[in-house]
């Protein structure tokens, strides 16, 4: 168990954008990143299922120091819906098909870069947890719902992300699910 | 959030503070360390789709964690 720091967490954004993986931050860290004041210890990622983004991300992680074997490499290339990786220096919840969000690309169309990081819009966050539907989601959603009002209710301009660069080369998307 | 839209005095004031501190601050008092038993026993776990992840969830974690879908 290794909590993750806000400092290991621009350490993760820099060698992911370094090794060109699309994703998405999602759930608390997403909304943390948002300026939701909250706890979490581990980072959630939405990951682009398709196999050249997993290669990407493999690579990514182990420039990290995360320990994977070759299957866990060949799992997470693959696209497993959800892996949990306590193996590296901190902890991250690798999500490649999260409830309530149907593809990768429009939750990309949605998202905000908050100081550099890509991150699920808040209704995308919300989104997800109302789907999940753990006890644990269902306390937090009303203050993450008042959260996304007073976000709007202070207005600005979300910065938006840049187009979806296409897929690496000889790469086929697959549907999240 | 009540039902007409108004935000909670104490969120807004948490809300507030929040917003008024930099990213990096923000993120030094965002990530903290609580041992969750059987979620931090394992260095590596994976799931062919949520289904599963959910179902392992509500078969193998005490319900008090909260990641319980009963």
């Amino acid at each position: 168990m290794a909590p993750i720091s806000g400092r290991q967490l621009t350490e993760l954004r820099d060698a992911l954008a370094r090794h060109g993986v699309r994703y998405l931050f999602i759930g608390k860290s997403a909304a943390l990143l948002h300026g939701f004041p909250d706890t979490t210890q581990d980072a959630d990622i939405f990951v682009h299922k398709t196999p050249a983004n997993g290669r990407a991300l493999v690579g990514g992680l182990r420039e990290l120091g995360f320990d994977l074997s070759a299957d866990q490499a060949a799992e997470i290339e693959r696209g497993k819906d959800f892996v949990q990786l306590k193996s590296g220096p901190f902890d991250v919840d690798l999500v490649f098909a999260p409830d309530g969000i149907e593809r990768f690309e429009d939750a990309w169309n949605r998202g905000e870069d908050v100081s550099g990081f890509p991150v699920c819009s808040m209704d995308d966050v919300i989104a997800s947890k109302r789907s999940a539907n753990r006890a644990k989601d269902r306390e937090t959603l009303p203050r993450l719902e008042a959260f996304r009002q007073y976000l709007r209710e202070r207005g600005g301009e979300a910065k938006r992300l840049p187009k979806l660069p296409p897929d690496q080369e000889g790469d086929e998307t697959r549907p999240a699910r | 959030m009540n039902e007409k839209g108004h935000i909670d005095a104490q969120w807004r004031a948490e809300f507030d503070a929040a917003a008024a501190r930099p990213l990096e601050q923000r993120l030094d008092y965002a990530f903290v360390t609580t041992y969750k038993p059987v979620l931090d026993d394992a260095p590596y776990r994976s799931f062919d789709t949520m289904e599963e992840y959910r179902a392992w969830c509500n078969e193998e974690l005490p319900s008090w964690l909260g990641y319980g879908t009963d």
